[in-house]
């Protein structure tokens, strides 16, 4: 029993002995650097400048967390937002900001934000709101992170840019002109590239057609390349937040489907699909003689084929002028450090940042500010053979309309891949797989 | 001879734990369950509920809100409203149900029976007394069943790759055609029945070996006396005496088919551009955190309930025949 007793001491002792540490080495603790955390996909936050900022602010730490795109806008925001809890930074690409745009209750309104004196040494002004900002960038790009109640939920980052990635040697062996402003001569309309796409396939070799060549990876993404060449998707802008549906009766859906369905079914493209192994294999193999390019692709391109070097070049795009992707920096409204969040996005998204990412990274800047910049405009780059790829994709993305994106335009943007990939597939014909995407869509948007 | 010695012991054993733990305390007592009784009151309570606490937070309460749910159109951020039946009526409407459905049966099918005969095999084979090594092939079996679902299907894609993966380079060498394994309907199956066999074959092996290693070697010795061959053995013999482990392997697997998600998800997250890989999970998921229908999801997810409910009702009436065969021979 007694010895019961002295136990029971010996455990009280000890107790008070860690609660006695524990309350002692609270204030050691007490000057705890912020975290800001962000989450993010794909390459939108850039290693090289996190570290910078750290070399800048050592007390304030970036957690980021980085998953795939389409959880991330979607399920993610969702409970994040619907929990009332949530990151400091979050990423969210165009193809969602139709979406989002329709919640501004879910992010902080940047116009009520003023930056601090955290980085006036680095470039930034004190005391801005977003509005003090909005000169820099491209407007439309600008509009795509304007909530519909008129707040400023994001800032831009980059903006997609669509261009013609070729194989010179590729090129070459077909006996098609091989320099970059001749190629682009090639193909003014979606047609006359459909035709080369053509001429390139006959003068492949038996061995090369078994094999699986072709002159373009995936003839799909063609149909995004002239959707985005429009100014209206699937909905006019009616002033309502959701906007109208048209996606029956839009001439540009009926467009860039039936080009895409005879780029299809003349079989220019390889039916690999991007993103996958065989893609990944084909571009170092040269199984395809070309990709519809964004200027984020470029790294990708390099990180994967990296012994292609010097056989690229970048040709204009089809019709002139294109866009594919872009991505918003935005606070979330439950953000805990919603200041130090967007001291760091004026910061990372200030021009000299977007022209640091461009050359490492190749995002293109929707900081249009740089456009006439010689430092952007002069910018070669030796892996696409020396192309002036800053003036290429300047030029391309100033002759961009601006898009209206509606509410759930990536669910239809869904149902109509999944519908071109069906007649790819030779799993249905052109005209049932698109009763079959109306059908889909419908789903969709009804219920 | 080792049935004998089991025989022995069964009928050494005591008829209740608790006299032969402590004979003599149970000798004093003179009703022992009711000590054992009163012991479950004082402390029983506690001890359990822990578990109970946390399926109430987690399992309960979350199954009653998505019955509650599933009469509504719910949108997390858009609001909601009363709908009434509409989600059941919608989903009985609904051609990527029973697509989903089939999908979903179909991809149990092509895992559960070859992976059934393949573990079977094994089993055979890590029984075999002249195997070296046994305990490291049994260990190694259940290697995949630990490795995570996306690494195996980054790998299984590369495997089944249309134009540059190793199966189709294979197949090409006898002059087959490259299969496209994720546009077509069987194929795309075929895949994923592959990756949900290479994960649990070596499990079910293991399961599989228990009850074979229980088997008496009487049996085997008066079977070849008899003049059976080993595979004469194999089907009079080890089959029969497996059948309540078949169908345990089968209760589970079908539990387990009915939940395909993750490998269907990652090869392409739609479930195909016909959805011909569309599970009944994987539909569910989508309609709740792609399309925000979570009414709807909540609707679908009863829709599954259901179907387990009448698959659990077909397995129990098959188990009871199998079980009063048994009793019978």
């Amino acid at each position: 029993m007694r010895k019961k007793t002295l136990f029971r001491g010996s455990i009280a002792v000890s107790t008070a002995a860690i609660l006695a540490a524990g309350v002692l080495g609270t204030p050691a603790r007490a000057a705890d650097p912020v975290t800001i955390t962000i989450w993010t996909f794909g390459d939108v936050i850039q290693r090289q400048l996190v570290q910078e900022y750290k070399n800048l602010h050592p007390e304030i730490s970036l957690q980021i967390k980085k998953s795939d795109l389409d959880p991330l806008n979607g399920t993610n925001m969702v409970t994040a937002c619907t929990s009332k809890t949530g990151p400091d930074i979050v990423a969210v690409e165009v193809q969602y900001s139709g979406y989002w745009r329709s919640y501004p209750k879910c992010f902080t309104d940047l116009r009520k934000m003023k930056t601090s004196e955290a980085n006036v040494a680095a470039g930034v002004p004190a005391g801005k709101t977003a509005l003090d900002f909005k000169k820099n960038y491209l407007p439309w790009r600008w509009e795509q992170g304007v909530g519909y109640d008129d707040s400023v939920i994001g800032f831009p980052t980059d903006v997609g840019g669509l261009e013609v990635a070729y194989r010179v040697d590729l090129f070459k062996k077909a006996g098609l002109p091989t320099e970059r402003g001749a190629v682009g001569k090639l193909w003014p309309t979606w047609d006359k590239f459909i035709e080369t796409g053509v001429k390139y396939n006959k003068k492949l070799s038996a061995a090369d057609k078994k094999a699986g060549k072709g002159f373009i990876d995936n003839a799909g993404t063609i149909y995004a390349a002239i959707m985005n060449q429009g100014t209206e998707k699937y909905y006019k802008n009616d002033g309502t937040d959701a906007g109208k549906l048209i996606y029956e009766t839009n001439p540009q859906v009926k467009k860039a489907w039936d080009t895409t369905i005879k780029a299809t079914e003349l079989g220019i493209g390889t039916r690999i699909g991007q993103y996958t192994s065989d893609w990944n294999i084909g571009m170092n193999k040269g199984t395809f003689a070309t990709i519809l390019a964004p200027a984020w692709m470029m790294d990708y391109i390099k990180q994967q084929a990296p012994d292609t070097t010097g056989k690229w070049d970048i040709a204009a795009l089809p019709g002139g002028g294109g866009n594919q992707g872009g991505t918003q920096l935005t606070v979330p409204s439950y953000a805990k450090n919603s200041q130090e969040a967007y001291d760091f996005i004026t910061w990372y998204l200030a021009p000299e940042q977007q022209l640091k990412v461009f050359k490492v990274y190749g995002l293109f800047p929707a900081a249009s500010v740089l456009y006439d910049d010689a430092a952007l405009l002069d910018y070669k780059d030796p892996f696409f053979n020396n192309a002036p790829v800053g003036k290429i994709y300047a030029a391309g993305v100033s002759k961009v309309k601006p898009i209206f994106e509606g509410k759930l335009q990536r669910a239809i943007d869904q149902a109509i891949g999944a519908g071109l990939g069906r007649v790819a597939a030779k799993k249905m014909t052109a005209k049932k797989s698109w009763d079959q995407v109306l059908a889909d869509i419908k789903k969709v948007i009804t219920n | 001879m080792s049935h004998l010695k089991d025989k022995e012991r069964r009928r050494k054993a005591p008829l209740t734990p608790w006299k032969s733990a402590n004979p003599k305390k149970a000798a004093k007592s003179k009703k022992p369950s009711e000590g054992v009784a009163s012991l479950d009151h004082r402390f029983g309570i506690p001890f359990i509920a822990p578990f109970f606490v946390i399926f109430l937070i987690f399992g309960l309460a979350p199954v009653i809100y998505s019955i509650y749910i599933s009469f509504y159109k719910w949108d997390p951020l858009g609001g909601s409203t009363f709908n009434g039946v509409q989600n059941f009526v919608t989903l009985w409407g609904d051609s990527d149900f029973w697509l989903a459905i089939r999908n979903t049966f179909s991809i149990w099918a092509l895992s559960t029976f070859p992976q059934m005969a393949m573990a079977i095999g094994l089993a055979v084979i890590l029984r075999s007394k002249r195997l070296r090594g046994a305990s490291f092939w049994r260990t190694i079996f259940l290697v995949p069943n630990i490795t995570s679902v996306i690494a195996i299907t980054i790998v299984f894609g590369q495997l089944f790759g249309r134009d540059f993966g190793i199966i189709n380079g294979i197949l090409g060498l006898f002059g087959i055609d490259n299969i496209d394994f994720i546009e077509g309907v069987v194929p795309s199956h075929i895949q994923i029945a592959a990756m949900i066999t290479w994960r649990w074959v070596g499990y079910n092996t293991l399961i599989f070996l228990a009850s074979m290693l229980a088997i008496p070697d009487e049996l085997y010795e008066s079977a070849s006396v008899d003049g059976a061959t080993k595979w004469q053995q194999f089907i009079y013999v080890t089959l029969p005496q497996l059948k309540n482990t078949i169908t345990f392997v089968l209760v589970v697997g079908t539990i387990g088919g009915l939940q395909v998600f993750a490998e269907p998800q990652q090869l392409a997250a739609d479930g195909g551009s016909s959805k011909q890989f569309l599970t009944l999970t994987l539909f569910l998921y989508n309609q709740a955190f792609v399309n925000n229908k979570y009414g709807y999801a909540a609707a679908i997810g009863i829709a599954i309930t259901v179907i387990v409910l009448i698959i659990s009702v077909i397995n129990f009436l098959i188990t009871r025949r199998i079980s009063n065969d048994g009793s019978g021979r």
